[in-house]
C-alpha cells in the first residue's frame, strides 16, 4: 500500500478562541501521514474534530500550531494549484446553474476554455453515471443525484486529493449503499487518494483502506486501523465474516476510548 | 429550460401557464362578484356618485375619453418607466458598492431600510419645485427615490447573505473575489432583485400619479385625474383611476415576466414541483 506520502500532518493543534472563556481545543498534537491513493476515513464521535481536521488540511482555517504539507507544497499553495476536491455534507450546488454549469464550476474558476470544460464535465457525468441530466437544474434531483452531482463537480479539475466531510450523511440507508458503492468505482477509475469524514463504522469499513479513529476533547488520534478486506468490495463484502470482525474492531477502539474517557 | 421537457417532467412554461390559468379562475370570480355587489348596491340605494359611481357608469366614461385618458398615460408611462430604470440602476450601484466595503454597509443599509419607512411620495410637492411642475424629472424623480431605497435593500442583502457554504467551496476552488461576485454573488441576488422590481414598479406608479395630482403637464394621467374629480365628473375621475391601476399591474405582469425569463430555477418560478 505505502507509496510517497501525499498528506503529512505533523504536531497539528487547534484552538478555537485562544485566550478567551470560550476557548475550545479541537485538535491536539496530531501527525498523520497519507499515501498517495489510500482511501482513508476519519472517524469519531461528534465535536472530536474531524471536520476541524479536514478543513485544516484544506487550508480553509489554519492550525494554531504545527505543519501540514499536501502534495509536498504547504495547504496554501496546494488549494492555489486545485490540488484537492472537496465535497460537504450538503451538496451545495449552485441552484441558478444547470448541473453540467456545477460540475465545470472549478474549470471554469481555474480559466480552462469553454470547449475543454465541456469535454471534461461530459467525462465527470458519465463518471457518476448522470449523463443524461447535464441541463437539468438542482430542483429537479433527488437528494442522492445531487450528491452525485457534488462529487462530480469535485473531481472535475483532476484533483490528487478528494476531501469528503460526510458526504453521504444526508441520505437514506438504501441511497446512502449505493453511493458507497459508487464511490468506490469512481476511486478505483481516478486513483485518487480520498480523506473520508464519517460517523458511521460501517461506512468507515465498507470504504476505507486504513481508518483513522478520534477521540474527543481534545480531538486526538486514538487508533489508526488498516482494513485488509480485497478491493473490489461489493455488496457480498458487506455479508463476510472477515467484515464483520473489522467493524467489532473498529468499535472497540471506539469504545475503548470512552471507557477510558469516562475512567478519567 | 425546455430542455429537459422531453424527460417524463411537465414542461415549465405550460405548466406555468396552466397553473396561472388554475390559480386566474377563483381571482376572475371574486372580482366579478365584487363588481356585481358594488353595482347592486349603487343602484339599489341610489348611491350618489360623488361617493362612488356604478361600474357601468365608469366603464361608459372609459369609453367616451378613451383617447384622451390614453394620450394622458402616456406621459405618464415614461415618467415611471424612467423613474423605474434610473431609481432601479442606481440602487443595483448603490448594492454592488456597499456589499464591497463591509464596514460601510451595516450602516448604510440601516439607513436605507429607515428611510424606506417613510413616505417618500411625500416629497412630491418639494420635487415638483426643484425639477418644475411640468418637467418629466419631477415625476420620474419621486418615483425614481421610491424605488431606489427597496431595490438598494434588498440587492445588497441578496448579494450579503451568501450560504456560508457555497462561500467555502468558491474558496477551496481558490476563486478571486471578481470570480465570488460573478459567479455567486450576483446570481445569488438576483431573486432578491426581482422582489424589489416588483414592488417598485407599483411604487412608481403611486409615485408618478401622485407627484401628478400636484401639478404637472396638462396631458397627464394623475392630472387628468385630479381634474375631473374637482370638476366635478366621478366617473371620468374613476375611468383614470382604473386605468391607473391598470397600468401598475402591468409594470408587475412584466417584471414578473422578466423574472420568469431570467431566472427559471427559481423556486417562485418552478413553484417547488418535481
Ligand atoms: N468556528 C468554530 N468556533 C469555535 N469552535 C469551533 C468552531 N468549529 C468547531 N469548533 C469546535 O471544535 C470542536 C470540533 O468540531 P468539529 O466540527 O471539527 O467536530 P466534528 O468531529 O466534525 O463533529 P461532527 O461529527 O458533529 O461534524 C467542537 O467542540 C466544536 O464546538
Ligand atoms: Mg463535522
Amino acid at each position: 500500500m505505502p507509496e510517497s506520502p501525499i498528506i503529512r500532518i505533523d504536531g497539528v493543534t487547534k484552538q478555537f478562541n485562544p485566550g478567551t472563556d470560550r476557548s475550545v481545543t479541537a485538535l491536539a498534537d496530531i501527525d498523520l501521514t497519507i499515501a498517495e491513493g489510500e482511501f482513508v476515513s476519519l472517524l469519531g464521535p461528534s465535536g472530536c474534530g474531524k471536520s476541524t481536521l479536514l478543513r485544516i488540511m484544506a487550508d480553509l482555517t489554519p492550525p494554531t500550531a504545527g505543519s501540514v504539507s499536501l502534495n509536498g507544497k504547504s495547504p496554501a499553495t496546494a488549494r492555489r494549484d486545485r490540488d484537492y476536491g472537496m465535497v460537504f455534507q450538503q451538496a451545495g450546488l449552485f441552484e441558478w446553474r444547470s448541473v453540467q454549469r456545477n460540475v465545470e464550476l472549478p474549470l471554469q474558476v481555474a480559466g480552462v476554455a469553454k470547449q475543454e470544460r465541456r469535454a471534461k464535465t461530459a467525462a465527470m457525468l458519465d463518471l457518476v453515471r448522470l449523463p443524461e441530466f447535464a441541463r437539468h437544474f438542482p430542483w429537479q434531483l433527488s437528494g442522492g443525484m445531487q450528491q452525485r452531482v457534488a462529487i462530480a463537480r469535485a473531481l472535475s479539475a483532476d484533483p490528487k486529493i478528494l476531501f469528503m466531510d460526510e458526504p453521504l450523511g444526508a441520505l437514506d440507508e438504501m441511497n446512502r449503499e449505493h453511493l458507497q458503492g459508487e464511490l468506490l468505482r469512481i476511486w478505483s477509475d481516478t486513483r485518487t487518494t480520498v480523506v473520508f469524514v464519517t460517523h458511521s463504522i460501517t461506512e468507515a469499513v465498507f470504504l476505507s483502506s486504513r481508518i483513522v479513529v478520534m477521540s474527543p476533547r481534545p480531538g486526538r488520534i486514538a487508533a489508526s486501523i488498516d482494513v485488509d478486506l480485497p478491493y473490489p468490495r461489493t455488496a457480498e463484502t458487506r455479508t463476510l465474516p472477515a467484515f464483520f470482525d473489522k467493524i467489532t474492531e473498529v468499535r472497540e477502539a471506539l469504545h475503548g476510548m470512552t471507557v477510558a474517557e469516562d475512567a478519567a | 429550460m425546455t430542455a429537459h421537457a422531453g424527460r417524463g417532467r411537465p414542461m415549465l412554461v405550460a405548466g406555468g401557464a396552466w397553473d396561472t390559468a388554475r390559480r386566474g379562475l377563483p381571482v376572475t370570480v371574486t372580482a366579478l362578484v365584487i363588481l356585481g355587489a358594488w353595482q347592486l348596491v349603487v343602484r339599489l340605494f341610489d348611491v350618489p356618485s360623488f361617493i362612488l359611481p356604478a361600474p357601468t357608469d365608469i366603464a361608459s366614461a372609459l369609453v367616451d375619453q378613451l383617447t384622451t385618458i390614453l394620450s394622458a398615460s402616456r406621459l405618464t408611462v415614461s415618467a415611471v418607466l424612467l423613474g423605474l430604470v434610473s431609481g432601479s440602476v442606481a440602487g443595483i450601484l448603490v448594492a454592488l458598492v456597499v456589499s464591497r466595503f463591509h464596514r460601510i454597509s451595516g450602516p448604510v443599509l440601516g439607513v436605507a431600510v429607515i428611510v424606506n419607512c417613510a413616505p417618500i411620495v411625500a416629497l412630491a410637492p418639494i420635487f415638483n419645485n426643484w425639477f418644475g411642475v411640468t418637467s418629466l424629472a419631477s415625476k420620474a424623480g419621486v418615483a425614481g427615490v421610491m424605488v431606489f431605497f427597496p431595490v438598494l435593500v434588498n440587492t445588497a442583502r441578496g448579494l450579503l447573505q451568501v450560504a456560508p457554504l457555497h462561500l467555502e467551496l468558491m474558496e477551496s476552488l481558490a476563486a478571486r473575489p471578481r470570480q465570488i461576485s460573478l459567479m455567486l454573488r450576483l446570481p445569488n441576488a438576483l431573486p432578491y432583485l426581482f422582489n424589489a422590481l416588483k414592488l417598485g414598479s407599483t411604487l412608481a406608479v403611486i409615485g408618478v400619479i401622485v407627484t401628478e395630482y400636484f401639478g404637472g403637464p396638462s396631458n397627464a394621467l394623475g392630472v387628468y385625474i385630479a381634474q375631473q374629480a374637482s370638476l366635478p365628473r366621478f366617473a371620468e375621475a374613476w375611468a383614470g383611476i382604473l386605468v391607473a391601476s391598470l397600468l401598475g399591474l402591468a409594470m408587475f405582469g412584466v417584471m414578473s415576466l422578466l423574472e420568469r425569463l431570467l431566472m427559471p430555477w427559481h423556486e417562485s418560478v418552478h413553484g417547488g414541483e418535481a
